[in-house]
C-alpha cells in the first residue's frame, strides 16, 4: 500500500472494494479507480491506441489520455474507455483494462511497437494507397480491426437518461477558488456553480497548506460552500458543461448513478441540462504540459501536478522514490510535498540554468538533490518506470548521461489555460509570447473567464479574478504557491532524436518525430498537421497535446505559433454518453406517436399500422390468417361492391376566414375559386413559386368568407407555415385568418355503391340525393345526433362521403356507423386500400407521384390551372423554360406484358438492349394488384410520357427485364359514372 | 363538443409527491383572430380583451397581436354575439372545442416538472399570465395559475406523449427529493 495515513480526503474508514482485470483492490470512499489503483502500488492500467505499449495515468482529471478502462454494473451496464481517474469506486464496480490481447502484461498487439518505425506520420495513406481495390476488402476492414479504443457495448442499455432546461442569471463553470469567489460576489442573483468533480474546490482540493482569510483551506472550502447553498446558490458537482452554444446556451451533463453502489429507483443515470445563463463565467483552470522525452509515456511518468492531486486529495504516494523533471516552478512544490509525506526524492532535474533562491533552499532544507539545467534522454523500465537517464546540458551540447534508478517521474512542462468553452463561442485569443500561451481575448459572448483558464496564477490570484468578475473583494491567501517556468519543445538529447519515442497526443500515439516528419512533407499550418499526424484528435481532443503538438510544429517551421495556428476545440469537452444527448427520447418516447380517436377502433379489430409523418394511420384490417395483399384486394373489392369505411381524420384541415378568403385563395391556390358557391367543394392543387406541385386537398366553401381546406397528412404543418408566410410577409393587407382545425374534427370516409343509404337515415338537414347534394358538396348539418359538416366527395371513384365530427366523437359515430353498415356489409379499410383505389382512379399522391419536382402540366392536371387568374404562387414558375420544353417526365399508366406487379421506386428505360450503363427516363411512383383492372396497375413518371400512349418500357430489374405498355393513368371509370347516386 | 378523449378520462393521470397532472372537464373553446379597433368585440363578448401578448382576462389569453383564445361553458352565445357584428367588424371566430385538451399541473415543484420539456423560462411567466410555447416538440398554452399551479392546453394527438413525459418527470423529481 502506499496510502500516506492522515493525508487526502478519501475516507478508509469506508472500505470499498472493486475488481480490475478480476483481481479484487480495496478502496475508500472518496476513491476514484485511478487513485485506488495507485494506492494499491498498481501504475500499469492500459495498453495504446497504436502500439499497444504499456501505460499508466499521466494525469488525475477528466484530461487523462492513456487510463482507459471498461466498467460494468451487471448485465447491459458496460462503458467502455471510462477515464480510470474520473470513475469514483463502489463496492462491487468491475473494470477491465483495454486493448490487450491476451493479457494486460503480455500483449501480442505490442509487436506494433517494435516496428514503430513502420506507424510513422501518413502510415495508412501511404501503405495502403496500392492496390486500389484492396482498400475497402482488406485495409480498411484490418485497419478498423486492429485500431480503436476498448469494445463497443452489445447488450441495450437498461439505464434511462433524462434532460431539463435551466435559466439562470449566473452559470459557473468550475467551482475551483476562481468559480467561488465569483458565486459569492454574484449572491442574490439566480447563481448555478459548475464542477466535473465529484466535490467541489478544484485546486483547493489539491493545495491544503493554503490558508485563506486565516483559515485552512479545506475548512475554508467548506463554510464557503455551506454558505453558497444557504444564499441559494445551486451548486452542481459531477456536472461538466460539455458545450458552449450561442446565445449563453452551455449544455451540461450531470452524471447522478455511476458513482453509487445500488442505483436508486427512478433515478436516470445521466441529465442533460440545458442551460441559458445571462452571464456566464468560465473559470476551468490550467492543464498542465508533459514534457516530450524519449520514453516519457511509461507507466510511473506522470504530471508533477496530478502527483501532488494524488498526495493530497487522494492520500496516495505515486512513488516511494521519484524523480521530478520540470521547466517550471509548480513542480518543485510537488517534490516537497512527496518528500515530507516520506517519500525519496531522488532528484529534481530542472532544464532552466537559474531557479528562485527559496524554491533552492527548501530542496536543501528537505534534502532532494537538484539538477539544474540538465535534461531527461530515456527512461527505462517494461510495465513501470525503473530509471530514468538524466544528462547535463549547456548550449548547443548534452553532457555525459548519468542513469538515476527511481519508481516514478514527475514531469512538468508548465500549465495550460483550458479554453475549450472559451473556444466554442468563438472567442479570440491571444498569443503571450513570454508564457509561451493563448490567453482569452474576446468573445461575442456575455461571458467573462478569469483564474487560471486566463492565465491568473495562484489560488489568490484567482480569488480575486472571480470576485472581481461582480466586483466582490477576495480574502488574502498565506502559503500561496505561485511561480513561472520556461517552456519546452523536444527536451535536448545526446542520443538519436529520430528514433525517439517522444510522445505528444499519449492516446493516439503521436510522437515529436511524426510532426516534425509532417512538416518536412509539406504540412505547414497546424490543422494540416494535426489531421496528417491524428495529433489532438482523440477523445481527449489534445487537452495535454495541443500545445505541445503546436510548438514543435512551429519550431519545425521556424515560425512563430500563431503564425501557425491552433486547432479549434469543439463540443463536446469530454465524451458523453449517446444516452445523454437522447435523454427521454428513446423506446416508445422516441418521438412523438400521433393516434386519431378512432385509432383504438383499429387496434382492438386487429389493424396492422403504418406510420404516416408523425401519425399512425390504419394500414390494412387482416382477417385471421390473412395476407397482406390478400386483405387489400379484400377491402378494396368490398368498397367498389358495398361499402367502406376509413378513417381520413389525419388529413390536415385549415379554417380560412375573412372577407378576403377568397383572394387568398385564389393567390395561394391554382384554381380560380370566386365562382365557387357556399357549400360546394372543389379539388385545390398547391404549388410552390418554382412552379412544382407541393400539396393537394379538397376545399370547401362553407359559407361567404369561410372555407374549409384540406391538406395531405404529412403536409398540413408545412402548408400552414407556408401560407401564415405569404400572409404575414407579402399580403398583410388580406383580411383574413388562418387556424389549424386538423384536430378540431374527426373525419370518417363512407365510399362505395351503398354508402349513400347507409348514412341518409343518420343525417339531418340535409337529403342525401344528386339534387340536393350533388358530388362536391359540403354542408353543416347533424350526422347521428352529433354537429357536423358533411362534405361529398371521393377519393376512391365510388360515392362517397366524408363526416366531420368534433374530435372527440369520432369514435362514437364510427361505432354509429359500422353498426348501421353492417346490413350492407361494411367493411373497415386502411391506407393500402386507399391508395390502391385511387391509384385506379388516376389520383396523385403528392410525395408519392410527385417528387418536388413535377408541375401540374407533367402531372396530367392542367385542368386545375385557373388561366384566367392574374396570379398565383407558382404561376410565374410554370413558366420558366425548362418547365415548358418538351421531353418532361409526365405521369402515366404503366400496364406490366407478363402481369407482374412492379416495384416502387424501379427505373424505367426505352431500349432494353443498350449498353450499361442505360439511360434512365423515368422511375415507378406507384405500383399495386388490382382487383378492379384484373392485373396489376402503376403509376410512373416517364420522360414525354403523355405522348407515347401505347408505346412499350422497360424495366430492368436484377433477375430480369419487365416489358409494360405505357396507359393513361385512369385505370377505371374514366366518365365517373360510378360517382352518381 | 368536447367529451373524453378516448385515451384520457378526466381526473389524475399521474402523480406523486413533487407533482400531480390531471385532465381537465371539457369546456368551450375558441380561437379568435382579428384587428384593428376591438372594442365592437369587446363589446359583444361582454370583456376587454387583453392586448398585451400573455396577458390573460377571465376566459381569454391574447397569443398575438391578433390572436386570442378564449375558454367558455358555453360557446354559444359567444358565437352568436359575435356574429352578429362580423359585417362591420370582420374577424375570425373558430370553434377548436375539440381540438385540445386541458392538463392541470400542481405540487410544489410543478414549475420544474415543466422545465423537462419546455424550454422557456417558467420562472418569467407571472402569476395571471400564459405563454404559447413548446413542450417536448408539442404546441401548447401554458396558463400560470398560482406559483405552483399550471395548466397546459394541447392538441389530442399530443397529449399521450406529453403524458408520458409527466408520468417520468413526476417519478423522477419524487425520487430527487427523496
Amino acid at each position: 500500500m502506499t496510502r500516506v495515513p492522515g493525508k487526502g480526503r478519501v475516507d478508509l474508514s469506508q472500505p470499498v472494494e472493486f475488481t480490475f482485470d478480476g483481481k479484487t483492490f480495496r478502496g475508500g470512499k472518496g476513491d476514484t479507480v485511478a487513485s485506488a489503483l495507485l494506492a494499491n502500488g498498481v501504475h500499469l492500467m492500459g495498453r495504446s491506441f497504436k502500439y499497444h505499449r504499456p501505460r499508466g495515468p499521466v494525469a488525475a482529471g477528466s484530461e487523462e489520455p492513456n487510463a482507459l478502462i471498461g466498467t460494468r454494473r451487471g448485465p447491459g451496464r458496460y462503458e467502455p474507455n471510462t477515464r480510470a481517474t474520473v470513475q469514483e469506486i463502489w463496492q462491487g464496480l468491475q473494470t477491465n483494462s483495454q486493448n490487450k490481447y491476451p493479457s494486460l502484461k503480455f500483449d501480442i498487439g505490442a509487436v506494433n511497437d517494435a516496428a514503430y518505425m513502420m506507424f510513422s506520420a501518413g502510415f495508412y495513406y501511404k501503405t495502403f494507397m496500392w492496390p486500389k481495390n484492396f482498400w475497402h476488402k482488406v485495409y480498411e476492414p484490418f485497419i478498423r480491426a486492429a485500431a480503436g479504443l476498448g469494445v463497443s457495448p452489445t447488450e441495450e442499455d437498461p439505464d434511462t437518461y433524462a434532460s431539463r432546461n435551466l435559466h439562470c442569471d449566473v452559470l459557473i463553470v468550475g467551482a475551483g477558488p476562481a468559480g467561488i469567489a465569483a458565486a459569492k460576489a454574484a449572491a442574490g442573483q439566480r447563481v448555478v456553480l459548475v464542477d466535473e468533480n465529484a466535490e467541489a474546490g478544484g485546486t483547493l482540493l489539491s493545495e491544503p497548506q493554503a490558508v485563506i482569510d486565516g483559515v485552512p483551506a479545506w475548512d475554508w472550502l467548506a463554510s464557503e460552500l455551506a454558505a453558497l447553498k444557504a444564499a441559494g446558490v445551486k451548486v452542481m458537482t459531477r456536472t461538466t458543461a460539455i458545450a458552449y452554444y450561442h446565445q449563453n446556451m452551455v449544455g451540461l451533463c450531470e452524471r447522478l448513478t455511476d458513482h453509487l453502489p445500488t442505483l436508486p429507483a427512478d433515478t436516470p443515470r445521466e441529465r442533460l441540462w440545458r442551460v441559458r445563463a445571462k452571464q456566464v463565467i468560465l473559470a476551468q483552470g490550467a492543464l498542465e504540459k508533459p514534457l516530450v522525452f524519449n520514453g516519457n509515456d511509461r507507466p510511473g511518468v506522470m504530471l508533477a501536478g496530478s502527483a501532488q492531486t494524488y498526495l493530497n486529495r487522494y492520500g496516495v504516494l505515486v512513488g516511494k522514490m521519484p524523480v521530478v523533471v520540470t521547466s517550471h516552478d509548480s513542480a518543485w512544490y510537488a517534490a516537497f510535498d512527496l518528500q515530507k509525506a516520506g517519500a525519496k526524492v531522488q532528484a529534481i532535474v530542472d532544464l532552466r540554468g537559474t531557479v528562485r533562491d527559496d524554491l533552492l533552499a527548501e530542496a536543501k532544507l528537505l534534502g532532494i538533490p537538484v539538477k539544474l539545467s540538465h535534461t531527461v534522454t530515456a527512461t527505462s523500465g517494461r510495465l513501470r518506470i525503473r530509471s530514468v537517464r538524466v544528462n547535463p546540458t549547456s548550449p548547443g551540447k548534452v553532457g555525459a548521461r548519468v542513469e538515476i534508478a527511481c519508481d516514478a517521474l514527475l514531469m512538468s512542462g508548465g500549465w495550460t489555460p483550458s479554453l475549450h468553452l472559451f473556444s466554442h463561442t468563438q472567442g479570440k485569443l491571444t498569443w503571450d509570447a513570454g508564457r509561451t500561451t493563448f490567453l482569452p481575448a474576446a468573445t461575442p459572448e456575455d461571458c467573462v473567464i478569469v483564474g487560471a483558464s486566463a492565465g491568473a496564477w495562484g489560488i489568490e490570484a484567482a480569488l480575486r479574478a472571480g470576485a472581481a468578475a461582480f466586483g466582490g473583494t477576495a480574502p488574502t491567501v498565506e502559503h500561496d504557491r505561485t511561480g513561472s517556468g520556461v517552456s519546452q519543445v523536444e527536451l535536448p538529447t545526446d542520443l538519436n532524436a529520430g528514433r525517439a519515442k517522444a510522445f505528444v497526443d499519449y492516446q493516439n500515439d503521436v510522437t515529436a518525430k511524426d510532426l516534425r516528419l509532417a512538416v518536412r512533407e509539406g504540412m505547414s499550418s497546424i490543422e494540416h498537421v494535426k489531421r496528417y499526424t491524428t495529433n489532438g484528435m482523440a477523445t481527449d481532443q489534445g487537452k495535454l497535446s495541443n500545445i505541445n503538438g503546436l510548438n514543435i510544429a512551429a519550431d519545425a517551421l521556424n515560425r512563430r505559433q500563431p503564425e501557425v495556428g491552433l486547432t479549434t476545440f469543439r463540443p463536446p469537452y469530454t465524451p458523453t454518453s449517446f444516452g445523454a444527448f437522447a435523454g427521454y427520447h428513446r423506446g416508445t418516447h422516441f418521438e412523438v406517436t400521433r393516434k386519431t380517436q378512432i385509432d383504438s377502433w383499429a387496434a382492438e379489430n386487429g389493424a396492422v399500422f403504418e406510420p404516416v409523418g408523425q401519425w399512425r394511420r390504419a394500414w390494412y384490417f387482416p382477417k385471421t390468417g390473412e395476407t397482406m395483399d390478400a386483405a387489400v384486394l379484400r377491402e378494396c373489392r368490398s368498397v367498389r361492391a358495398g361499402v367502406g369505411i376509413f378513417d381520413a381524420s389525419t388529413l390536415g384541415k385549415i379554417e380560412v376566414v375573412g372577407p378576403d378568403a377568397t383572394e387568398f385563395m385564389n393567390r395561394m391556390y391554382t384554381n380560380p375559386w370566386a365562382g365557387l358557391k357556399p357549400g360546394r367543394c372543389r379539388y385545390g392543387l398547391l404549388l410552390g413559386e418554382d412552379g412544382y406541385i407541393r400539396d393537394d386537398g379538397v376545399i370547401g366553401r362553407m359559407s361567404q368568407d369561410r372555407f374549409h381546406v384540406t391538406t395531405t397528412t404529412g403536409g398540413a404543418a408545412r402548408v400552414l407555415n407556408m401560407m401564415e408566410d405569404y400572409l404575414q410577409t407579402e399580403w398583410p393587407d388580406l383580411n383574413v385568418w388562418l387556424t389549424s382545425v386538423t384536430e378540431q374534427w374527426s373525419t370518417i370516409a363512407l365510399n362505395g355503391p351503398h354508402a349513400a343509404k347507409l348514412l341518409a337515415p343518420l343525417v339531418e338537414g340535409v337529403d342525401l340525393t344528386d339534387e340536393a347534394f350533388p358530388h362536391m358538396s359540403c354542408v353543416e348539418c347533424t350526422v347521428a345526433g352529433m354537429p357536423a359538416r358533411l362534405f361529398r366527395v371521393s377519393f376512391t371513384g365510388e360515392i362517397g362521403f366524408e363526416v366531420n365530427v368534433p374530435a372527440p366523437m369520432g369514435r362514437a359515430l364510427w361505432e354509429v356507423l359500422w353498426k348501421a353498415g353492417q346490413q350492407y356489409g361494411i367493411t373497415a379499410y386502411g391506407t393500402e386500400t386507399m391508395h390502391v383505389l385511387r391509384a385506379e382512379k388516376g389520383y396523385i399522391i403528392v410525395g408519392q407521384d410527385t417528387d418536388g419536382t413535377v408541375t401540374p402540366h407533367d402531372a396530367g392536371m392542367s385542368w386545375a390551372i385557373g388561366a384566367k387568374k392574374p396570379d398565383f404562387v407558382g404561376k410565374r414558375g410554370m413558366a420558366r423554360p425548362d418547365l415548358v420544353a418538351k421531353g418532361r417526365k409526365q405521369l402515366v399508366g404503366l400496364l406490366t406484358e407478363d402481369r407482374s406487379r412492379l416495384e416502387e421506386g424501379a427505373q424505367i428505360v426505352f431500349d432494353p438492349d443498350q449498353p450499361i450503363p442505360m439511360k434512365m427516363v423515368g422511375h415507378v411512383t406507384s405500383s399495386y394488384l388490382s382487383d378492379a383492372v384484373g392485373q396489376p396497375i402503376a403509376l410512373a413518371l416517364v420522360e414525354g410520357g403523355h405522348d407515347r400512349m401505347g408505346q412499350t418500357v422497360h424495366i430492368p430489374m436484377p433477375d430480369r427485364t419487365i416489358a409494360a405498355k405505357i396507359t393513361g393513368a385512369v385505370f377505371v371509370d374514366p366518365e365517373n359514372a360510378r360517382l352518381k347516386l | 363538443m368536447n367529451k373524453a378523449v378516448s385515451s384520457f378520462v378526466p381526473g389524475v393521470l399521474a402523480t406523486s409527491t413533487a407533482a400531480t397532472v390531471s385532465l381537465a372537464a371539457p369546456m368551450g373553446r375558441l380561437s379568435l383572430r382579428a384587428r384593428g379597433d376591438l372594442s365592437a368585440l369587446d363589446a359583444a363578448l361582454g370583456m376587454t380583451l387583453p392586448t398585451r401578448i400573455g396577458q390573460r382576462n377571465a376566459g381569454a389569453i391574447c397569443l398575438g397581436p391578433d390572436e386570442w383564445m378564449l375558454h367558455a361553458d358555453d360557446i354559444v352565445p359567444i358565437v352568436a354575439a359575435c356574429a352578429a357584428i362580423y359585417e362591420g367588424h370582420p374577424h375570425s371566430l373558430t370553434d377548436v372545442s375539440g381540438r385540445e385538451i386541458t392538463l392541470l399541473i400542481e405540487g410544489p415543484r410543478a414549475a420544474e416538472l415543466l422545465t423537462l420539456g419546455c424550454a422557456r423560462d417558467i420562472d418569467s411567466i407571472p402569476v395571471g399570465e400564459g405563454r404559447r410555447t413548446v413542450c417536448d416538440g408539442a404546441t401548447v398554452i401554458l396558463w400560470r395559475d398560482a406559483p405552483d399551479r399550471f395548466r397546459m392546453d394541447v392538441w389530442h394527438s399530443f397529449a399521450p406523449h406529453l403524458l408520458h413525459l409527466f408520468e417520468t418527470g413526476c417519478r423522477e423529481l419524487a425520487a430527487e427529493a427523496a
